[in-house]
């Protein structure tokens, strides 16, 4: 209890609650900005905290990731474009919604029901860190390879039209993510000889490239053929969404921060594949599942959830094992370094009152986010009112900005565009962009843990076959695709007899 | 013209006359801009060398901005570095990566492509393994290895990873060589996979395995450098228990070749004051690294003998490109 109120001392001065303010928005803002990402605005903020005190310090930097994670839905849901890999699913239905007039609901349910996952990831976090980090441990290479396999299957639910072409944008996200250098035996891949190209293709640039560039493009497109929807003007609200919807979805959101908790805890996971697979579950525990991908409340509401529960739950390793669990992680970890806070089992004894704080900071940025994206709201909305060629050259500028900084490097300008390129062309021939990113983003990890587990079982499957954990979910993998198959055969069958009648 | 534009005129006038005066010491006078430092990992590497800009931009009175040039194994900055101008405002913050990603084929040039400037810190790898499995020292490894059927299995970062060349030239030097099965974790995941009991042995950095020694779970067999680390006092050095295995990763800063000698020296004074910062000595203390400055000829020697090293040691391993 002493710990507690020393930690509630550090946590709540003028100065530590200014960072978490400040911290959270950067944070909102590089990750609501198509382009910029907020693993880079934490890139940028780790320096500035070396000269802070200890809490202060590590309260800027979870801001800016709490943050970052937030906003990263405001511009998947305005404009299709997610402002961090997480937000990818939210774009799904968020997206449409906002074509129906409906942005402002769709933004405040994101903001409320991020506030509850992360909230609750917060809770489940200092209840059971112990037992969440054993857990964790349980999971190897095998595990994870088959959890990540897993959330592969989610294809299935993403691609509306065709499992085909949902399956051939997958491969393109695997493929693209095998250019450079292999982690696991320094082979260079695809590199043709370029300097550049042994870094591979960045997640983020790829990103922006896949959905802002088609954007781009096609409001150009259109521009010049006169074809562009006045903007939205006048009857632009700032409707925030009704209690009672959200007490509806009670259920549904406890069930997908237990998602998003359950996978940031395993190390190597992340944002996306939380968002994606909560998606797929609301999708499919749903009872009129063809609302999805038209505006559904709910497909806002799963991913949202999800991929800020998330925060809680990479903060479980993180603290405990000192096993950053992507990117972002990785740079609040540097900074936890340099102030003298090594994580790990020892942590818990040796800097209880810095946990407490850092739990109070993590409550006070949600508090922040709440205030600052439900007043942001009605600004935020503001953006549909520009006309889109202009929001358009806007983004452009953005983007270019945003490629570079990832890495600082021209290259990765070259390969946004040429990305972009590519998936507008996909977009053209009705293959869905998503599946791509989701196998951009889970690639690296299903192909590492998998060849981890080989060099581990000296080359042997069976370390899949005596691993229950790994049983059980290729177990569901294999139900996913067979249902899906059964129900694509089904419509296939109903089409053909309507045909037939006809 | 009006008086307005006169004054003006006076003033451009005057501006004029006096920039040869201001302008000469300063042309001498290095530097007059900001220097960029390219940054070729994340991590500890990343950690250090913002440190390590801050206080060498008080020093010179211009800002050092670490600029990240991730990828490539160091190829990607490396690279970059080499083709800019040799003025001394791009210089980049090395480690035995040039040695290796040179000798395993990542870029076609070596280290003499790039003028020294100081050593500055190092690192050293250190062997870890699971508390309670009976093995305190790397005798008993050893005698272990040697009566089991298998492989020991050993958690590295990556094959041709720096803590796989260790690996190999430690567990050569026991004579138990080809009895270890590498595996590969990136992420820092291998002290986890250590506790969890999939993999028998690890060897990463000590910040790793700190927290996990002070709660007791972890015990470090050795260290592969000539001194003990701070961070781990009570673990042993592998010459400490008879085998002559001394192999540290240092990290200092290069320029292109052909910098000019004076700017070099400024640039090397510079890193000397910054390492003697008591700024720098808590980062060092925090983060798990060792600061070992040496000037700009002592670390083009240094560089140059691990060159011949890590040449014989990889095309030991087969791992040897050109």
């Amino acid at each position: 209890m002493d710990h507690f109120l020393t930690a509630l001392q550090m946590a709540l001065t003028p100065y530590a609650i200014g960072a978490v303010g400040l911290g959270t928005i950067i944070g909102l803002i590089f990750g609501s900005i198509p382009g910029l990402t907020f693993t880079v605005a934490l890139a940028l903020a780790l320096p500035v905290t070396f000269g802070m005190d200890t809490v202060p310090a590590i309260a800027l930097l979870l801001g800016t990731y709490i943050g970052g994670m937030t906003g990263g839905s405001v511009s998947a849901i305005l404009l299709g474009i997610p402002g961090t890999p997480s937000a990818a699913a939210t774009v799904l239905d968020g997206y449409p919604m906002t074509k129906q007039g409906r942005a402002s609901i769709a933004l405040g349910t994101a903001v409320i029901v991020s506030t509850v996952g992360g909230i609750f990831s917060l809770i489940v976090m200092i209840v059971s860190v112990n037992l969440v980090s054993k857990v964790a441990i349980d999971f190897g290479p095998a595990e994870i390879f088959a959890l990540v396999l897993f959330g592969m299957s989610t294809i299935c639910g993403l691609s509306s039209g065709s499992l085909m072409k949902g399956l051939i944008a997958g491969v393109l996200g695997l493929l693209i993510m095998t250019v450079g250098i292999d982690k696991i035996d320094g082979d260079n891949r695809m590199t043709f000889g370029s300097v550049n190209l042994l870094q591979g293709v960045n997640l983020l640039v790829a990103m922006i490239g896949l959905f802002a560039v088609p954007f781009i493009i096609d409001t150009f497109l259109q521009h010049r053929h006169g074809g562009l929807e006045a903007p939205a003007t006048g009857s632009l609200k700032a409707n925030l969404p009704s209690f009672g919807l959200m007490w509806r979805n009670a259920w549904l959101m406890a069930r997908c921060a237990a998602i998003g908790t359950g996978i940031g805890a395993i190390p190597g996971t992340g944002g996306a594949i939380a968002a994606f697979l909560a998606y797929s579950h609301a999708r499919r525990f749903s009872k009129t599942p063809e609302r999805f991908g038209r505006g559904a409340i709910e497909g806002v509401i799963a991913p949202e959830t999800a991929n800020n529960a998330v925060t809680g739950g990479t903060l479980i390793p993180l603290l405990s094992l000192g096993v950053p669990g992507d990117p972002a992680t990785a740079i609040v970890l540097a900074g936890l370094m340099i102030h003298g806070i090594t994580p790990g089992p020892a942590l818990f004894m040796t800097s209880e009152t810095t946990v407490y704080a850092i739990y109070i900071a993590v409550v006070v940025a949600y508090v922040f986010i709440l205030v600052f994206q439900l007043l942001g709201i009605r600004l935020f909305v503001y953006v549909l009112k520009i006309p889109q060629q202009l929001l358009a050259v806007i983004i452009l500028v953005l983007c270019v900005i945003g490629a570079y900084t990832v890495r600082n490097s021209a290259f990765d300008v070259y390969s946004m565009g040429v990305i972009g390129v590519l998936a507008w062309g996909l977009v053209r021939a009705g293959i869905p962009i998503t599946p791509v990113i989701l196998g951009m983003v889970l690639g690296p990890t299903m192909e590492s843990e998998y060849r981890t587990a080989m060099q581990l079982s000296g080359g042997h499957l069976n370390i899949f076959y005596t691993s229950p954990v790994a049983m059980f979910f290729l177990g569901l993998s294999a139900l996913v695709v067979l249902m899906q198959a059964t129900t694509s055969l089904r419509e296939r069958a109903s089409k053909r007899l309507e045909s037939k009648n006809a | 013209m009006t008086p307005k534009r006169t004054i003006r005129a006076l003033v451009a006038a005057a501006g004029l006359l006096a920039t040869p005066l201001v302008a000469l010491p300063a042309l001498a006078q290095f530097p007059d801009k900001p220097v960029e430092m390219t940054v070729l990992f994340g991590g500890t590497a990343n950690s250090i060398a913002q440190v390590l800009a801050t206080e060498m931009g008080k020093s010179l009175g211009k800002p050092v901005v670490p600029v990240s040039r991730p990828g490539g194994g160091g190829a990607v900055g490396y690279s970059y570095v080499a083709d800019t101008r040799p003025d001394g405002y791009n210089i980049v913050w090395n480690s035995n990566s040039i040695n290796t990603a040179y000798h395993t084929g990542k870029i076609a040039f070596d280290y003499q492509k790039f003028a020294p400037i100081a050593m500055v810190s190092s690192e050293v790898p250190a062997l870890a393994v699971k508390a309670g499995r009976g093995w305190a020292s790397l005798d008993d490894l050893k005698a272990a290895v040697e009566k089991m059927p298998g492989k020991l299995k050993v958690g590295i970062s990556g094959k041709g990873s720096f803590t796989q060349l260790v690996s190999a030239a430690l567990f050569d030097a026991m004579g138990i060589g080809d009895k270890i099965a590498y595996i590969s974790y990136g992420d820092g995941k291998a002290p986890v996979e250590l506790m969890a009991g999939r993999i028998d042995a690890a060897v990463q950095w000590p910040g790793q395995y700190k927290s996990y020694v002070d709660s007791g779970q972890l015990d470090v067999l050795a260290v592969t450098g000539k001194k003990r680390v701070a961070l781990l006092p009570e673990a042993k050095t592998a010459i400490e228990q008879g085998y002559d295995v001394d192999i540290t990763m240092w990290r200092g800063l290069a320029a292109p070749k052909g910098t000019p000698p004076e700017v070099v020296k400024a640039l090397q004074e510079a890193a000397q004051k910054a390492t003697e910062d008591p700024a720098f000595e808590k980062a060092a203390k925090t983060l798990g690294f060792e600061i070992s400055y040496e000037d700009s000829a002592a670390f083009g020697k240094e560089i140059a003998k691990d060159d011949a090293f890590y040449a014989k040691l990889l095309g030991h391993l087969g791992l040897k490109q050109q």
